[in-house]
């Protein structure tokens, strides 16, 4: 094995012992009942994405435009009818052109945007395109052609004949879908770099307090000693992910059908949930293993960064003290990476995405939205350039800070001569 | 051509505006035992943190083993740190094999060593105990049989008298003199002499950031003149030896006593036997490392008496 390798195995073994041999470490796996409340916290989020589901979606009536005002005015008119909570998805009135069938396939089939149902031809005798079967948005587009020809009769006047419904055609999921899948990607990756990478704040507390880090700094590289911890923490990492990976994925699977469910209850014409057509636009297995990929960069990530920041403390106190400003730097970087995942094509996201801290949970979202797998093959190795970078400066620091070797860097410490 | 394990000139070190070490010359010969002595503060952890690569200087050179960095020797030297430090969560076993394995042993070879010298060193009943419920001795011990685990070539020990009671501290002499048998080149650090004194074959004198003394033991205690106590003939007063002792000769018991260069005993003797005023008392002092030591700790204190020091290039 290689020198550095052996070396940096010899502290991640030792550490990793330390953590999990001990009575604490059974505490720290059973943390995932705090995981209830967060998913409270999540239940509230994937809610809020089921009404946006809702309200980004929309219904298209394909009409002559000489029609066009007058379906404006009853479109007016029904919506009075509704309080907000009930309102119908929006309408988007289109002008009719060639061949009214395809055209309307053609809007219903786009990915861009979710339509739930189009009505096209005469307004007498109307053809509704409707992705939910019996759905409320086919409903209400067939009474919107009912209104505008009882307005244009005084007497009052009714469709020549019923409505043909047809089903829409099913491509594949739909965006808002994929966005909400890709939102689930940053939460989960979020929720657990919350939990495990902060810890390692205080990791080289241990050795600074009880003098092991001469021996350490005397035997091996420090980089050796950062990344042994790093991985260490890791290796603790992926045993509690894996400990509570079969009750996490049965729990997504509830949270992605609730939200399904609440799609549908909240009158829209969404389709209810099916597992194999709620595919991320990489593939599931792709996305599952770039979002693992991806937890490891956003923990190595992090976690170097805190451990190099917890290098500097000189007391418990002061790595105590640390805890809120990284939470919120957590919290930061999990902001922007949601705002990511609800925008994909947004120059939010490309930030995100490029940002080194948020870039691991951006691109765990993009994968839902984006199916090339070339940006991930950058993305992965950006990261890594920047754990390799993050762990190089916090040996910098802590070698001239903390050991005082070298020119001093100005961190408000008192340069003392370690001598007897 | 020399086999010098350590090879260091001109090593300088600042910490802010303090100057730890200026310009420290070592030179250790395989196979040795060093000392490195000095006060409090003079700069010795630095010098060895230096030598190891813990630190780098800020200016100067060191080879340690043949190589410019130390880092690319480490698994050939042990250290035995000035702060001792083990994780007190780990058994003594378990802390003796870490330590070997962070320089290149496999743990199983460092726990069956570990106990081969734990119970050398007479813990064998300790072995599968916890740090943190030992004493401090006796995981000082611990560590120190960490350091040596691995069988280095070097072992570098700051200040390992410290702490260790007397039953220890001759342990610890048996074991450097085991470990230098084994053909193991010792560094250690001390401000306690008689350590030193019984087992250095060369010591460097480290005082105010400067090296003052390099040298043999013996050459060390050269460094004073012999003192000569002579007593006359009772009667004989102060003012009948005029010419005779030295002017600078001070009272001590029923007699007086000077110092004079180891060359001049033979005559010295004939002058105060032929002299006439009698030989009722005679001895001749050879000086001990700790006043060779206080003198040239002494005199790195008084910038004026830097000239008068043997080692005259140390002074600069």
């Amino acid at each position: 094995m290689n020198r550095h390798l052996r070396q940096t195995y010899v502290i991640a073994r030792r550490d990793f012992l330390a953590i999990v041999a001990t009575p604490t470490f059974l505490l720290f796996l059973l943390a995932p009942v705090f995981m209830l409340g967060f998913g409270l916290v999540g239940g509230l989020g994937a809610s809020g994405l089921a009404d946006t589901a809702i309200d980004n979606g929309e219904m298209v009536a394909i009409v002559a435009a000489n029609d066009r005002a007058d379906v404006v005015t009853a479109d007016r008119e029904l919506r009075e009818l509704f309080n907000g909570e009930n309102e119908p998805p929006a309408l988007k009135i289109v002008t009719a052109r060639g061949d009214l069938g395809a055209q309307a396939r053609r809007i219903a089939g786009n990915q861009e945007q979710d339509v739930y149902a189009v009505l096209y031809g005469d307004l007498k005798t109307p053809v509704i395109l409707e992705r939910n079967r019996g759905g409320n948005s086919g409903r209400y587009l067939a009474g919107l052609a009912e209104t505008v020809l009882q307005s244009r009769a005084s007497g009052g006047a009714s469709l020549s004949a019923p409505p043909r419904y047809q089903s829409l055609p099913r491509s594949g999921p739909s965006n808002t879908l994929r966005v909400s899948l890709g939102f689930g990607a940053v939460f989960i990756i979020f929720l657990l770099t919350l939990m495990l990478a902060g810890q390692a704040v205080g990791m080289l507390a241990e050795e600074k307090g009880n003098k092991v880090i001469e021996i350490l700094a005397a035997a091996v590289p420090l980089e050796a000693v950062f990344a042994g911890k790093l991985l260490a923490m890791l290796g603790v990492a992926i045993l509690f992910i894996g400990f509570w990976m079969l009750l996490g994925t049965g729990g997504g699977i509830a949270a992605a059908v609730m939200i399904g469910d609440q799609a549908a209850a909240a009158g829209s014409a969404a389709a209810p949930f099916d597992l194999a057509s709620f595919a991320p636009a990489i593939g599931w297995p792709a996305f599952l293993g770039l979002g693992f990929a991806y937890f490891l960069m956003a923990f190595m990530l992090l976690g170097a960064v805190f451990l190099g920041i917890g290098a500097q403390a000189a007391t418990m106190r002061e790595i105590q003290m640390l805890s809120l400003p990284i939470t919120i730097f957590q919290v930061a970087m999990f902001g922007l990476s949601s705002a990511a995942a609800n925008a994909p094509q947004s120059s939010v996201a490309t930030v995100a995405q490029l940002f080194p801290f948020s870039s691991p949970f951006a691109m765990a979202a993009r994968g839902a939205t984006d199916p090339a797998y070339w940006p991930h093959l950058l993305a992965l190795g950006w990261q890594g350039i920047w754990v390799a970078i993050i762990i190089w400066l916090s040996v910098q620091l802590f070698r001239r800070g903390v050991l005082k070797s070298g020119p001093g860097l100005g961190l408000g410490r008192r340069a003392e001569a370690q001598d007897s | 051509m020399t086999d010098n394990v350590i090879e260091a000139t001109g090593l300088v070190k600042y910490f802010g505006g303090f100057r730890a070490v200026n310009g420290v010359d070592i030179s250790v010969e395989r196979g040795l035992v060093y000392g490195i002595l000095g006060p409090n503060g003079a700069g010795k952890t630095t010098t060895i943190r230096m030598l190891l690569g813990i630190i780098e200087p800020d200016s100067g050179a060191r080879t340690l083993l043949g190589s410019s960095n130390p880092r690319d020797v480490s698994d050939r030297v042990g250290y035995l740190p000035e702060e001792r430090g083990l994780y007190p969560g780990m058994k003594a076993s378990e802390a003796i094999a870490f330590m070997g394995a962070l320089r290149g042993l496999d743990w199983r070879t460092g726990r069956d060593r570990g106990a081969v010298l734990m119970a050398a060193a007479g813990l064998e009943r300790v072995v599968d105990e916890k740090i943190r419920k030992m004493s401090k001795g006796m995981a000082q011990m611990v560590q120190l049989i960490g350091s040596i685990v691995h069988q280095p070539e070097l072992i570098v020990l700051d200040e390992p008298f410290s702490g260790l009671d007397p039953v220890n501290q001759e342990r610890l002499e048996g074991l450097i003199m085991t470990e230098r048998e084994r053909g193991a080149t010792i560094v250690f650090s001390t401000h306690v002499m008689s350590h030193a004194e019984r087992v250095c074959d060369r010591l460097a004198i480290i005082a105010n950031a400067e090296r003052r003394f390099e040298g043999t033991v013996a050459e060390a205690r050269g460094t004073l003149p012999l003192r000569l106590r002579y007593a006359p003939s009772p009667g004989v007063g102060r003012a009948e030896l005029d010419g005779l002792i030295p002017d600078a000769a001070t009272p001590s018991g029923d007699g007086w006593s000077f110092t004079i260069p180891d060359a001049d005993v033979a005559p010295w003797l004939s002058r105060l036997v032929a002299s006439g005023h009698g030989v009722a008392g005679l001895s001749i002092e050879r000086p001990g490392l700790h006043d060779a030591f206080v003198r040239i700790v002494g005199a790195a204190d008084a910038p004026e008496a830097k000239a008068d020091l043997p080692n005259k290039e140390a002074a600069q």
